[in-house]
This record gives C-alpha cells, sequence and structure tokens, in this order.
C-alpha cells in the first residue's frame, strides 16, 4: 500500500462516523415525523372513544291521561302541545321524595338532558297508545352525568375541584343503585344537528353540509379543470396569453386559502348577494381553490398519453377535437379522477375559507338544499373545539375521526382507481 | 316568466333545431346519393350541433347580459321616481344602497307595518321587476326564435359543420382555461378595492408601520380613524415568528426525510414511509390546530414551566411547531422531486472519486439541487404565512410586537378571521382592515409564489 | 429482446456462416492469454446479475501493473458491467449482484472487510459523459484530496490541484479562471478535469469508461494523447467502442460478446490475428 492509501485509511473511521450520524439524522427525522402522527392519531382516538357511548337514565313514567292532559284519539298537534317536562320531573321527585330544597330541585331535574322531554314527546306521537300507562323509559342523561359515568369526572375529586357536586353525585350514585343507568352506542351523534347540548349535539348536519359542499364543488370543478387541462395541452397555442394562464394556474395552487375565502366575500356574498352560509357559495369558492389541483393533476394524466395513441387516430382521418375526446381523453381518465377525488379530499378538509363566508354560524337545523344555511365538519370541528363545555372535547374528538375517516375512504378509492387503471404504456 | 323557465325554453328549441336539421341533411345525403362517389360526408349530427348554437348561445348571451344591466337599470329608475316623487330617504346619498336593500327585502307582512311613503317605493319597485322580467322574457325569446330561424336557413349542405362545432368545443375549452386568469383578476380586486377604501381611512403609512394594533376599539365612531389602532407590524412580526418557528422544523426535518427515502431506505420502506407522509399531508389543518391548541401547547406550557420559564399557553412556539410538522411532507416531497433531478452522473461522479454516501450527498448532491431546494423552501413559508386554522385555533388574538417564540402572538390570518367572522357591518373600517391584510397576504405570497416557481423552474430546465 | 433481434439480422445477413448467436452459445473458454505476470488486478469467474438477468458470465482476466488495457465489443456486451464491478460502482445499483473472486494487489475487494470508499480512492473512474460537478474548476479538482484529507494546508491542495490539472493537460487553458465554473468549460476540457478530478486522488488504478465518445475528434485526441502519457504512472483500464482508439492507446486488448470474455492477447495480435472468429467479425466491422 503507498502513501496515498494510508492516509486515506487514516481518515476513513471519522468519516464513517460521520456517515452514521448523518444516516440517522435522516432516520430519526422521519421517525420524527411518524412518530407524531401516531401521537396525534391516537390522542384523538383516546379522546374521542367516549363520545361514540350514550349515557341513558331509566325512569319510570307516568303518561296517564290525566298527567299529559291528552288520550289515545289526540291529534298530534295535541301531542305535541302536552307537558312531558311536568311527567319527567314528577318522575324525578318521586324517586328522591328527599331532595325539597327549590336550589337542589333543579340539580335533581338536570340530572336528564334538556332535550329528554322532545325525545320522549317524539317517543309518544310515535307511539300513541304509551298514553294512559305507566312506563319505563330511557331517558338521555344530562352531559355531567354522562361525564360521571364514563369517569372523566374524577368522583373521588375533592368536591370544590369537581364540576358535579355531592348532592348530585349522591343522586347519580342512587339511580345507579337501582340500575336505572345504561350505556348504549350514541345514536344520536349522528343522526342530529349541532346542539348547545353537549348530549344532544351530533354531526349530521355538518355531515349533510360537507355533501352538498363538495357536490357543488365537483360539480363546478371538474368539468372546468378538464376542460382547461385538455387546452391547455391538446390546443393551447404558444403565446403570452397561454403563458399567462399557466402561470396564473401555478400560482392560484399556492395561494394562501384563506384568500379564496375573501374572494368568496367580496365577490359572491357581496357583490352578487348570494346567500351566507350557504353550501352553493361554499361549493364555488372551494371549486376555484381545487382547481389548479385537478387542471395540474388532469395535465399529468393527459400527458402520460403516449403520442403513438393520437397518431393513430389522426392518421385513420380523425380531427383533433374527436382524436382528444374519443381516445386521449378516455385514456387519461383513471389519472383524471384520481386527481379529482385529491382534490375533492383537500376541499372536504378546508376550513379557512369557509369561516370567511359565513359557514361558521350556529345552525341546528340539517340542511336541505345547497341553498340553506349550513355548517362543514371541519367547521363544526372548530365551533366545537371552542366551547368551554367540557362533554364538546370528546365530540370534537370524535368529529375529527368521522372527517378523517372519509378522506381515509376518499383517498384509498383514489389508489384503488390509480392501481387498476395504471397502464404501462 | 322565470330564468329556469326561459333556459327550458332556450333547451326546448336547441332540441328541435337539432333534430330538424339532422334529419334534413340524412334526407339530402340519401337523395343526392352522393355515397357512389365515395366522398367522406360531414355526419349529419354536426348540422344537428350547429343549428342547435344558433338558437342557443346568442339568446344565452342576451339573457347574460340582460340579466347584468338588470339590477343597475331597476335602481336608476327607481332614484328617479324616488326623486320625482319627492321621498325623502336618509340623510345622505350613499346611504341608497342599504336603503335599496330594504325595499327589496320587504316582505308582505312588513307592508302593513311600514310607513306609507315605503310602500310606495316598493309598490313601484315591483311595477319594475316585472316591467323588466317582462322586457327580459320577450328578448331573449324573440331573439331565440329569431336566431333559430336564421340558424336553418344558413346552415347548407355545404357548411363546414364540423370545422364550426369543433371551434366552438374549442373557445370554451379557452374560456374554460381562462377561469384561472378570471380567478386572480376577481381576487386582485376583491382585496385591492375593498383595501383602497381602508386606505381612505387609515393612511398607508400607519397600516404598514404603526406599531399597535387594536382594531376592537376603534369599533366605537369618535376613534375611527384613531391612526394607532391598526398598525400592522405586531401582525407582520408575528406571522414572522411563527413561520421561521415553523421553517425551522420543516426544513431540516423534511430535507434529511427526502434524503433518507430517496438515498438511504430500501424500497420497501420507502413504499411504507410515502404513504404515511402522504397521510400526514392530508390531515385537515383544522385538526392539527385541534391539537396544538389542546395537546401541544399546554405540555410546551407545562414543559416550560418545570424548566422554570414562563410559557404562554398560546405560545408562537406551540403552533409553530405545529405548523412546521404539517409542513414536512410538503418540504420532503419537494426535496425529493429536486434531488431526483440531479443527474446520476453527478452522484457517480462523487462515489467514483471515494467519496462517502453523505460526502456525497452534502457536498455534491446539495449545493447542484439548492436552487430547487430554495425554491421548496419559499413555497413552505409562503404556506405557513398564509397558514389559517392552526394559528386562529393555537395562537393568540393579542397583538404583542414580540419575537420572543415563548409568548403569544397573533399574525395576519387570525386577524382577518376574528375581524371577518361574526356580525359586523362590512362597511366599518375593522372589516375592511381584514381586506387590507388580505392583500398585504396575497402580495406576499404572490411574490414568493412567483420566485419560488421561476428558480424551480429554471432549476429543472438546467439538468433536462 | 436485443439477442433476438441480433439473432434475426445476423441470420439474414450471413446464411452460410455460422450464426453468432450459434457461435457466441459454443463458446466455453476465454481464448488468448487473460492471465500475466506482476499482476495488478486479478479477476476470476466473475458473473454478475441484474436481478434475474446474467450480465457477465464466468469472465477471468488480469490486468497487469502500469498497462494500458482495453475492453472492446458490440454494445450491451458488460464491457462497462465489469468495468464498473472493479471500483464496486455496481454497489450503487440496489439489483446488481457480484459473484467470484476480484482481487486488487491480492486482496478480495468484494470481501466483507473491503471499504468500497477506500477500494475507490484507490481505483478512480472517469465516465462516459463528463460529469464536473457544479462548482469552480479549483473545488472540482480539490474534492477528492479534501474528503481524503490528503493535504495538511492550503499551499499542498494548490499544488496538488496544479499538479493534477497540469498532468491533465488542462492548467494552461484554466489558470487564469480556476474560480469559475467546470460546467463552463467546453466538453473536452470538462472531461479533461474530470480526469484531473481522478488523478488529484492519487489513485493506483484508473477505469475509463468510453471516456472520448462524447466528444469531436481533437478533444478526443487530446484525452487519447493523456492516457498515452498517464499510463506511465497508472495502470488504466479503458472501455471503448473505437477499435482505433483501443488500437492507439492499449497494449492488450480484451474482447467481451454478450457478457462473455472472448479473446485476450496483445493489441496489435487482436487487431491484426484474431483467433476467434466472433473477434474476427466485430474487428471487420461485420457487426458491431
Amino acid at each position: 500500500m503507498n502513501k496515498v492509501t494510508q492516509k486515506v485509511e487514516k481518515g476513513l473511521k471519522k468519516r464513517y462516523m460521520k456517515e452514521k450520524i448523518f444516516k440517522a439524522c435522516g432516520l430519526v427525522s422521519i421517525g420524527f415525523a411518524f412518530m407524531f402522527l401516531l401521537l396525534l392519531l391516537t390522542d384523538i382516538t383516546i379522546k374521542a372513544w367516549p363520545a361514540f357511548v350514550q349515557t341513558q337514565i331509566e325512569l319510570k313514567l307516568d303518561l296517564s291521561e290525566e298527567n299529559l292532559g291528552l288520550n289515545a284519539k289526540s291529534a298530534q298537534e295535541e301531542i305535541k302541545q302536552a307537558d312531558f317536562r311536568a311527567v319527567i320531573r314528577s318522575a324525578l321527585k318521586k324517586q328522591f321524595p328527599d331532595v325539597k330544597k327549590r336550589k337542589d330541585r333543579k340539580e335533581l331535574y338536570s340530572l336528564v338532558s334538556f332535550g329528554a322531554e322532545y325525545q320522549l314527546r317524539d317517543l309518544v306521537m310515535d307511539n300513541p297508545n304509551l298514553i294512559g300507562t305507566r312506563s319505563s323509559i330511557k331517558l338521555i342523561a344530562d352531559d355531567d352525568v354522562d361525564a360521571v359515568v364514563k369517569g372523566t369526572i374524577n368522583r373521588n375529586d375533592d368536591e370544590s375541584n369537581r364540576r358535579v357536586k355531592n348532592l348530585k353525585l349522591s343522586l347519580i350514585e342512587g339511580l345507579e343503585e337501582n340500575n336505572q343507568i345504561s350505556k348504549q352506542f350514541n345514536w344520536t351523534f349522528f343522526s342530529s344537528g349541532d346542539s348547545r347540548e353537549p348530549e344532544l349535539a351530533g354531526i349530521k348536519g355538518a355531515i349533510m353540509g360537507s355533501l352538498y359542499t363538495i357536490l357543488v364543488t365537483l360539480l363546478l370543478s371538474f368539468p372546468v379543470a378538464v376542460a382547461a387541462a385538455i387546452y391547455l395541452e391538446e390546443f393551447a397555442p404558444k403565446n403570452r396569453f397561454i403563458d399567462l394562464i399557466e402561470i396564473n394556474i401555478n400560482n392560484l395552487a399556492a395561494v394562501p386559502s384563506i384568500v379564496f375565502g375573501l374572494l368568496g366575500l367580496a365577490v359572491f356574498i357581496n357583490f352578487f348577494s348570494m346567500p351566507r352560509s350557504a353550501p352553493l357559495v361554499g361549493g364555488i369558492v372551494l371549486s376555484l381553490m381545487t382547481l389548479p389541483t385537478i387542471i395540474i393533476a388532469s395535465r399529468s394524466a393527459i400527458k402520460a398519453v403516449p403520442p403513438s395513441l393520437r397518431e393513430a387516430a389522426l392518421g385513420l382521418g380523425a380531427s383533433k377535437m374527436q382524436t382528444v375526446f374519443h381516445h386521449v381523453f378516455p385514456a387519461a381518465l383513471p389519472g383524471i379522477l384520481t386527481g379529482t377525488i385529491i382534490g375533492m379530499a383537500q376541499a372536504l378538509g378546508e376550513t379557512a375559507p369557509l369561516l370567511m363566508i359565513g359557514m361558521v354560524a350556529f345552525i341546528v337545523d340539517i340542511p336541505q338544499s345547497i341553498g340553506d344555511p349550513s355548517t362543514v365538519l371541519p367547521i363544526q370541528v372548530f365551533l366545537w373545539a371552542d366551547s368551554p363545555e367540557r362533554g364538546f372535547l370528546e365530540k370534537t374528538s370524535a368529529a375529527i375521526l368521522v372527517l378523517i375517516g372519509f378522506l381515509i375512504i376518499m383517498n384509498a378509492v383514489a389508489i384503488y382507481l390509480r392501481k387498476k387503471f395504471e397502464k404501462k404504456w | 316568466m322565470s330564468i329556469t323557465a326561459i333556459i327550458f325554453v332556450l333547451l326546448l328549441l336547441a332540441a328541435y333545431s337539432y333534430f330538424i336539421k339532422r334529419q334534413k341533411v340524412y334526407a339530402l345525403y340519401r337523395t343526392q346519393s352522393i355515397k357512389k362517389s365515395k366522398i367522406k360526408q360531414t355526419l349529419p349530427k354536426y348540422f344537428g350541433y350547429v343549428a342547435a348554437l344558433w338558437s342557443l348561445v346568442p339568446a344565452l348571451l342576451v339573457l347574460i347580459v340582460i340579466q347584468i344591466i338588470d339590477e343597475p337599470l331597476v335602481k336608476s329608475s327607481l332614484a328617479d321616481y324616488i326623486q320625482s316623487e319627492k321621498i325623502v330617504i336618509g340623510d345622505a346619498a350613499d346611504d341608497f344602497d342599504l336603503y335599496m336593500n330594504e325595499i327589496k327585502n320587504m316582505s308582505i307582512d312588513e307592508l302593513e307595518s311600514a310607513d306609507p311613503e315605503k310602500i310606495k317605493v316598493f309598490n313601484q319597485y315591483q311595477k319594475f321587476q316585472s316591467i323588466s322580467n317582462y322586457a327580459m322574457t320577450i328578448i331573449v325569446l324573440a331573439m331565440a326564435i329569431l336566431m333559430t330561424a336564421f340558424g336553418m336557413k344558413k346552415v347548407k349542405i355545404n357548411t363546414p359543420a364540423r370545422v364550426i362545432f369543433e371551434k366552438f368545443i374549442e373557445i370554451i375549452l379557452l374560456l374554460a382555461a381562462s377561469i384561472a386568469v378570471l380567478t386572480t383578476v376577481g381576487i386582485v380586486l376583491s382585496v385591492l378595492f375593498e383595501s383602497i377604501r381602508f386606505f381612505g381611512e387609515i393612511p398607508f403609512t400607519d397600516f404598514m408601520f404603526g406599531l399597535e394594533w387594536s382594531p376592537q376599539t376603534a369599533i366605537r365612531s369618535d376613534q375611527v380613524g384613531s391612526s394607532s389602532a391598526f398598525g400592522a407590524v405586531p401582525l407582520f412580526v408575528g406571522t414572522m415568528l411563527i413561520s421561521l418557528v415553523a421553517l425551522f422544523i420543516a426544513v431540516p426535518l423534511g430535507l434529511m426525510s427526502a434524503i433518507f427515502l430517496s438515498e438511504y431506505a430500501s424500497s420497501r420502506f420507502r413504499s411504507i414511509a410515502k404513504p404515511v407522509l402522504e397521510i400526514l399531508a392530508g390531515i385537515p389543518t383544522v385538526v392539527y390546530g385541534f391539537f396544538a391548541a389542546l395537546t401541544v401547547a399546554p405540555f410546551i406550557r407545562d414543559l416550560g414551566e418545570s424548566l422554570g420559564m414562563s410559557v404562554a399557553s398560546e405560545s408562537a412556539l406551540a403552533a409553530g411547531l405545529v405548523m412546521g410538522i404539517m409542513i414536512i411532507p410538503f418540504v420532503s416531497s419537494l426535496s425529493d422531486d429536486v434531488l431526483s433531478a440531479v443527474p446520476t452522473a453527478m452522484r457517480e461522479g462523487s462515489l467514483g472519486l471515494g467519496a462517502t454516501q453523505s460526502e456525497t450527498i452534502v457536498k455534491v448532491l446539495i449545493p447542484a439541487a439548492l436552487p430547487g431546494i430554495v425554491g421548496g423552501v419559499l413555497l413552505a413559508a409562503s404556506r405557513a404565512i398564509g397558514e389559517t386554522m392552526i394559528v386562529v385555533m393555537a395562537a393568540g388574538l393579542a397583538a404583542n410586537l414580540t419575537v420572543n417564540p415563548l409568548q403569544a402572538v397573533t399574525t395576519v390570518t387570525v386577524q382577518i378571521v376574528t375581524l371577518l367572522t361574526g356580525d359586523q357591518e362590512f362597511d366599518s373600517a375593522k372589516t375592511l382592515a381584514a381586506f387590507a391584510l388580505g392583500l398585504m397576504l396575497f402580495v406576499t405570497t404572490l411574490i414568493l409564489n412567483v420566485i419560488a416557481l421561476h428558480v424551480v423552474r429554471k432549476y429543472r430546465e438546467e439538468y433536462e | 429482446m436485443n439477442t433476438q433481434t441480433m439473432k434475426e439480422n445476423i441470420n439474414l445477413t450471413n446464411m452460410k456462416e455460422k450464426s453468432i448467436a450459434e457461435i457466441h452459445a459454443e463458446h466455453k473458454q476465454t481464448i488468448g492469454e487473460p492471465f500475466c505476470d506482476n499482476v495488478k488486478f486479478s479477476t476470476r469467474n466473475v458473473d454478475v446479475f441484474y436481478a434475474d438477468n446474467q450480465a457477465i458470465y464466468d469472465v477471468s482476466l488480469d490486468i497487469g501493473k502500469n498497462e494500458v488495457i482495453a475492453l472492446i465489443g458490440p454494445s450491451g456486451c458488460g464491457k462497462s458491467t465489469f468495468l464498473r464491478c472493479l471500483n464496486r460502482m455496481n454497489d450503487t445499483i440496489d439489483i446488481c449482484k457480484v459473484t467470484g473472486d476480484l482481487e486488487l494487489d491480492g486482496t478480495n475487494i468484494y470481501s466483507k472487510n473491503q471499504d468500497p470508499v477506500l477500494l475507490r480512492a484507490r481505483v478512480g473512474m472517469v465516465f462516459q459523459k463528463p460529469n464536473p460537478f457544479p462548482k469552480s474548476i479549483y473545488d472540482n479538482v480539490a474534492y477528492g484530496p479534501r474528503i481524503h484529507g490528503l493535504t495538511k494546508n492550503k499551499a499542498e491542495l494548490d499544488e496538488l490541484v496544479e499538479d493534477s490539472l497540469r498532468k491533465a493537460g488542462l492548467f494552461e487553458e484554466v489558470k487564469d479562471r480556476l474560480n469559475s465554473p467546470g460546467t463552463g468549460l467546453s466538453g473536452g476540457q470538462q472531461q479533461r478535469l474530470c480526469i484531473a478530478r481522478t488523478i488529484a486522488v492519487q489513485p493506483e488504478v484508473i477505469l475509463m469508461d468510453e471516456p472520448a465518445s462524447a466528444l469531436d475528434p481533437i478533444a478526443t485526441a487530446k484525452i487519447e494523447e493523456l492516457i498515452s502519457d498517464l499510463s506511465k504512472n497508472y495502470t488504466i483500464v479503458i472501455v471503448t467502442h473505437s477499435m482505433q482508439q483501443a488500437a492507439r492507446v492499449s497494449q492488450r486488448t480484451a474482447y467481451f460478446h454478450l457478457g462473455k470474455l472472448i479473446e485476450v492477447g496483445e493489441t496489435n495480435q487482436i487487431f491484426t490475428h484474431p483467433r476467434h472468429e466472433l473477434t474476427e467479425r466485430y474487428i471487420t466491422g461485420r457487426f458491431g
């Protein structure tokens, strides 16, 4: 071995050390990202878990005719007017005769949810033969009760630090001893709209709102994006205007989403006087936002179609337009669809621009059309995350899980499409 | 007639034109027996299409034009009417828009309670409305019928129907592509217009260089225009601080991840790691915001406290940290593209001299890819500056002028959201300020994007 | 597929003769003198696989100290693959597997203890296309000495850079612009810069993979001249597709065909009296 080799060999150990450190840095970087993802998902899943379970209190209710002022032949309208709150309260009073003070009574009545009377009303309206009976009926419990039963509120905490005071706790324990408290799958969460009461709040309104918004987005952005992509790839001449379009598309893909919200507010709501908080405007804004994404994906899908296919069609005497629509477009369609789904997933998770156009309102009703005021899933998450009630924490996490679930499904479909129709040209 | 009904009639007319014309050409082809000469003919359906376009497109264009001029026309006639009847509507002329809105939104029930002058105006308004509607219906339908007849005559057997139809489609495609330009113009106009109104009230220099931001106090009429309230410097500094924290996390981690994935990882590891990074990129920002506000921020605060430091519960560090993690996949995929564009010859040249892999990466690949990486970092910075939900949920509202990441700062996007959500009058300086901030945001990100896209493109061309 | 078309072509043009593929299939033993005295590099029974495709079949060849040996053959014959085995550049390709004994000065370069980095410092390589780093001319040449820590100070490094550039015959041309980027040079200058970069590490063996294939005739002539100069101090293995080049610069020539080493011998002998039919046909230009 000569001198140079010896010199090189001398430095080798140190250099390999550096190599190892460098490689480890890379691994650590990826590991950090993975760790964070894992942490985020587990944290949210753990927080969300209780939201899928609902606590109910079973009460013996006196639904006698004189108590409700109804009889078996009463019309639905009359049933609607009946005082179901009194029925529930008297049942509670009867079970806990010791609670006398007015303040304590209030605690007692707040064991069941504020919405229990409506739950009971709907039940009686559906089954009028309940009138005149004494039946045991499960009513939705208040969120405090729910929290105690699920253990979110620690019973052993000092009373001063505990949201649920001793009196209420003893009432709850009384109910528990009687086996009157039960838990079941929380259908309310999936079947009702927003509410100020955590135990009554659901995401159906937000899901429907998201659905309508995405529908508008899809119907607007897909045709426009495909048309734009086809034009730019197949027909566009080389001139300054086309350059301008290309620069604009690339730039719009990187414009902050909130700016699109400002556009929506200034142009669609103030200038065109479109309805505030409506999926229609939300959909338009999101479609403008997702257009660049879909155009860019569609263009690369069209670009991937080999020239030989075009030449074959042109060689048979097909016009340029026929070539594109009969051959190139179908061949590029899977790629275009994949891009579209990814764009839609992006739109589904988008929050900021929709805040700008007023989709942040508190809306209880489930939207019935694209013109109704509504909110969307990410905004529901945002609204609940801001709520002071503890009961909303689990709801927020659960709504996030549902949102991520939708996104995963969409992405899985996109991957499936890509795999299934992947062609090797 | 309602617009939907008019459009329906137009579509019926178009369908009629299509079928009639197609049938006619069919019949002509058969009788003329051109078939024998074996000359290729344009398919009959193209003649039908062109005829249908004649009956549909001009009428539709007229309809759109009428829709646009309809409202100002009604408004000005109503203004004339009000003037001629000498009805007092308010103290100033700029209240007229508000007054119009009131009139428009009046319902039948309100009529009973409203004052008689208003009712008079309302009735007149309805009259104008119905006149304009009649006029519109008649003009559009007349146009449609006229053009249908014209099209029937004009489209002959020797018309190059296919060429015309395809040209039409091409124009439609071009229009679709132009929407990108329209969107940009729309953004510029909407933020610029409101910003100019804002700068009419607050001097531009006060906004750009003022050190105090407190829009809430400026709602009170006696304080409107008080120059100290709309100084945006604390917002700019806050935005920069959080973005810097984010980039400080995202750039090294993203770059190292990309390097590891493209240079070291086995293909199996890569096939797992890339989708996981994609998941990280696909998580909605509102989820990051929730996590930042409820998990990361309290954790950092507690950690700081246990080390004897005072950390705000809405610290810039927490928001920046989570934002940085959100941007990792973005930086990583951009760097991956850029690194893989460096020719293999460069890699082999270095390895062939006996360089280790890390030496090759640090001393050859990264310098060679530097323009592309810088472009990627600029794009990431643009994303960080424009990111909204994480900061809305995890950063503060109070505009502190500080560069200490342990304190709470607010950002441009946070202020836009707080100024525009809730029910404010649209014209107040407070809401207009949001558009001025929006303009700043748009201009900043536009500059970053244009530079970045240019740099990246130049870089790519160099190695292609 | 390549073999297929080649086979067909040959069949069509040389109906009466034995087809190339047949001769190739029959070939078992390398003809000529693959082994020599004063060995620098010795390779025995080398097989190379890309995933399931075998690229090199049982090649045994010695490379003598301070000799220039040319590897020739039609494209796709494996000469470049074989060359890249000699400093383990094939390691960078995941699916590539090398078996057999390859010894440099008697130590197996594919053994576990052998460090590829050290090996490549001893066995330098010049590539087909000039691939200067996007750095200054000076930094290009100084890159190797810097990473290996060959010099103690700036003055020594300056000296080494100048010396290397001189040996590569480039110094006079670039001495005034050592700090301008290496990518700004002409193709021939770039390739000489790459050679200077390689000799700056002071390797024992230099591998050249068609170093002049991307250059014009004048630049090629300069490179060839340079190779002749370098052969005094270095062992050089050069892959070339130009037979004239092989004839001009090398002492020995090895002919490869579809992954097999067909014939080895003195360059003169190979070009004037090829012993193997395939070599003869290639030399006489009946395929290539």
